[in-house]
């Protein structure tokens, strides 16, 4: 039962993990793990503005089909 | 023994897939029910992606998981984001199924459910999956290049340039006819007109908590807007019912056409996070579970399909649009078989966020195969309802009349019985005046939904919510659409503008942003205001002239994909985009020289455009209608230049690529594959993208 339970539980995490990722509510903190990551090669944005540049990048581009 | 299972399995898959299509195929009884098609998409789908994609994906592409994809190479968490191959599936799948899927399929089914349902299979196995496979696998070498980059590159300058051209002028068609779409589904419904209106106050208020309160937390909006957009379908009811209030959100259709222009201006002009992304949010949401839910209430409520195979009208004589199904129907259904806009989202953040080159075909071929699936649903949708029903909601006012006694008699004639009473309790049962003459397919499919959704929950009692939750749904994801793509179609215009003048190319010059959103939406709103005037219905007009510019670009994006593959060596292959190219050629074609040329004024521009001329100069159209019919005549004429136009770009370039392609086979010029070089991966075999960072 616990076993059974362990599965569910992450299960259910990663199912969480996924709909954060699929609809952009996880892209700051991605965005701040690459800066990590790569080093500050440009200034690190605030959630505020990372928002607003993300949106500006993403609807610049056909990015919905008909 | 484990392989020899596998493969009795694979063998068991295809034999039931072809039972099933056979069955669909040769079932001439009274009613087929709609397991069949749901058995018969899900092995075809499965048998394609086992074999048709692992070839493509062993012999053709030589996939290579060693090899670091864009988003490895250039990880800076904005544009270059590698993301799980199943998040991914998602972001692709949402960003390729709009309405084309639901509405193309709604309305090919005037010639019976047979040849769109094999066509959505056949032709999104064969064609679109591997357009939008292949181009994703040439954009992820390319660095994430679009595909009017890689045309420029591969093929030619020209052959950039009609790609450019290409995109633009689907672009302009697509979102003249979608806005049509709504147009037809609010007419005169109060209901649908103030549940619609109230998704743009709930969309700004999204935008503001989302800009100042909590930035970036899309999930809890999202959870609160669609709260909110749902309760806005159940006070829609109380809005119909309280006659002061109905009377303000009653609407003609230019009226209609009007508040759609000047909405898609603004949210093009206006910051991006205000209105167009906090709507975009909204509408994802409702998408996914209004698809999943259609899904699985078909699978519940397994309804008879009760149009026949093939109707009267493959003869070409269809009422709701005029043309034989070689090659109406091919033009009719794009996205759900092929589409060439997909090419675009292949081509465009996909492969900057793909994990592994390997990923590619299950996102590349798969989640157009999936879009398909939904395309066969809409197909059910639109024909588990009595075909005198289809046709009564489907058919233009000029044909079948515009009181249910009219329709009834006239439909009826054609052999499908329609009472006169049917029409008149359905709308009732709806929460709607009148159903008939709402051409353009998404009341019809409406209709479906709220029947298959109604016998899973609620009964009859929630007909009328069920199909004002479908409307919306429709009607919120082609917003969507619009918004999207004026706000895109403004940045080409700036872009070609800056080269006249540079100035205008700087997206955050306020004059510049107003001029180029005028002019898209003065564009894409001329087509919108024909269709909506056209006594024919404007839907037999536009929709083939969208289909035809949307296998334009398909042929285009065919064009790159087979000149990449004859530049990396796969000559034995290359049937493998070359004959969807080809047939792509010869549908464009055949249906734009039919929409010019044909004698019938029904399908043909210019003959419709002389037929009417005649009635002038007989004297035969009274004086306060001679300032219409000359705008219809230019109309007429205008869409016939716009279908030349597309059809002399095909041309061009298919000139453009036998060119090249003779140039390649006879070594006359040294080729260069502008691939960028090899990197091996840092990445662990078995890493999957869910562990990266936040784990």
């Amino acid at each position: 039962m616990p076993r059974v339970l362990t599965k569910s539980s992450w299960l259910i995490r990663q199912c969480w993990r996924g709909l954060r990722d699929w609809c952009g509510d996880s892209a700051y903190e991605r965005y701040i793990r690459a800066t990590r990551e790569n080093g500050p090669t440009y200034s690190v944005l605030s959630p505020k503005d990372f928002y607003v540049d993300q949106l500006n990048r993403r609807y610049s581009r056909p990015n919905r089909c008909c | 023994m484990r392989t020899l299972l596998k493969t009795i399995a694979w063998i068991a898959v295809a034999l039931l897939g072809a039972a099933a299509l056979a069955k669909i195929a040769l079932d001439r009884g009274e009613k087929l029910n709609s397991t069949w098609f749901v058995v018969a998409g899900v092995c075809c789908y499965l048998v394609a992606y086992r074999l048709y994609s692992a070839f493509i994906s062993a012999k053709l592409l030589a996939l290579d998981d060693t090899r670091a994809t864009p988003a490895e190479r250039h990880d800076d968490g904005r544009d270059f984001v590698p993301t799980n191959k199943w998040v991914l599936f998602g972001h692709h799948f949402a960003a390729i199924a709009g309405p084309g899927p639901l509405v193309g399929p709604t309305l090919a089914a005037q010639f019976g459910y047979l040849p769109g349902t094999l066509w959505l299979i056949a032709g999104a196995a064969f064609a679109g999956c591997v357009q939008d496979f292949i181009i994703l696998f040439c954009s992820i070498r390319r660095d994430g290049k679009s595909l009017g980059e890689m045309a420029r590159e591969e093929v030619s300058r020209r052959g950039g340039f009609i790609a450019q051209l290409a995109v633009l002028a689907i672009l302009v068609i697509l979102l003249g006819v979608v806005a049509l779409v709504v147009v037809n589904a609010l007419k005169s419904s109060p209901w649908a007109t103030f549940t619609l209106a109230m998704t743009i106050p709930i969309a700004i208020l999204l935008g503001v908590y989302l800009r100042y309160f909590r930035p970036g937390r899309v999930l809890e909006a999202s959870f609160i807007g669609v709260a909110l957009v749902l309760f806005a379908v159940v006070a829609g009811q109380w809005v119909a019912d309280a006659p002061s209030l109905a009377k303000v959100f009653t609407l003609g259709g230019v009226t209609l056409a009007f508040s759609l222009m000047a909405y898609g201006f603004a949210a093009s002009a206006l910051p991006v996070w205000l209105l167009l992304a906090p709507r975009d949010y909204l509408s994802a949401f409702i998408k996914a579970g209004a698809i999943f839910s259609l899904a699985a209430g078909i699978l519940v409520v397994r309804p008879d399909v009760l149009m026949p195979p093939l109707t009267r009208f493959i003869d070409g004589s269809g009422p709701v649009f005029a043309g034989k199904i070689f090659p109406f129907c091919f033009i009719t259904i794009a996205c759900g078989a092929i589409s060439g806009f997909h090419s675009l989202i292949s081509s465009g953040t996909t492969p900057k966020m793909i994990l592994r080159e390997g990923h590619a075909r299950f996102i590349g071929y798969g989640a157009m195969l999936l879009e398909s699936f939904v395309g066969v649903m809409a197909m059910v949708a639109a024909c588990a309802m009595p075909p005198g029903v289809y046709f009564a909601i489907n058919s233009p006012a000029s044909i079948v009349g515009s009181t249910p006694e009219a329709a009834s008699t006239t439909i009826s004639g054609w052999g499908y019985p329609l009472a006169a009473q049917t029409m008149t309790s359905l709308a009732h049962s709806v929460g709607e005046q009148t159903l008939l003459n709402r051409a353009g397919g998404a009341p019809s499919l409406a209709v479906g939904m709220a029947q298959i959704f109604s016998s899973t929950i609620g009964g009859e009692r929630l007909l009328s919510i069920w199909y004002h939750f479908a409307i919306m749904f429709e009607a919120l994801f082609i917003l969507t659409v619009l918004d999207a793509g004026t706000r895109v179609g403004r940045f080409m215009i700036q872009e070609l503008g800056g080269r006249v003048w540079k100035p205008f190319a700087r997206t955050g010059w306020m004059p510049g942003i107003l001029v180029s959103s005028g002019v898209i939406v003065g564009a894409w709103g001329y087509f919108l205001y024909q269709g909506v005037v056209d006594p024919l219905g404007g839907i037999n007009s536009l929709w083939p002239l969208f289909g035809i510019s949307n296998q334009l670009l398909a042929a285009v994006a065919l064009v790159v994909a087979t000149t990449i593959l004859m530049k990396m060596g796969r000559l034995r292959w290359i049937w493998v985009t070359l004959l969807p190219m080809v047939w792509l050629v010869i549908i464009t074609m055949t249906a734009s020289y039919q929409k010019i040329f044909s004698a019938n004024p029904r399908i043909g521009f210019l003959s419709y455009a002389n037929a009417l001329a005649t009635q002038i100069a007989a004297g035969k159209i009274p004086a306060d209608k001679l300032a219409d019919t000359q705008r219809l005549i230019f109309n007429q004429r205008l869409d016939a230049g716009v279908t030349a136009a597309l059809a002399l770009m095909i041309l061009v370039l298919i000139v453009e690529a036998l060119f090249q392609w003779f140039n390649l086979l006879t070594r006359r010029r040294e080729h260069t594959l502008h691939e960028v070089p090899y990197v091996q991966t840092r990445w662990a075999e078995g890493f999957t993208g869910t562990a990266h960072g936040d784990d």
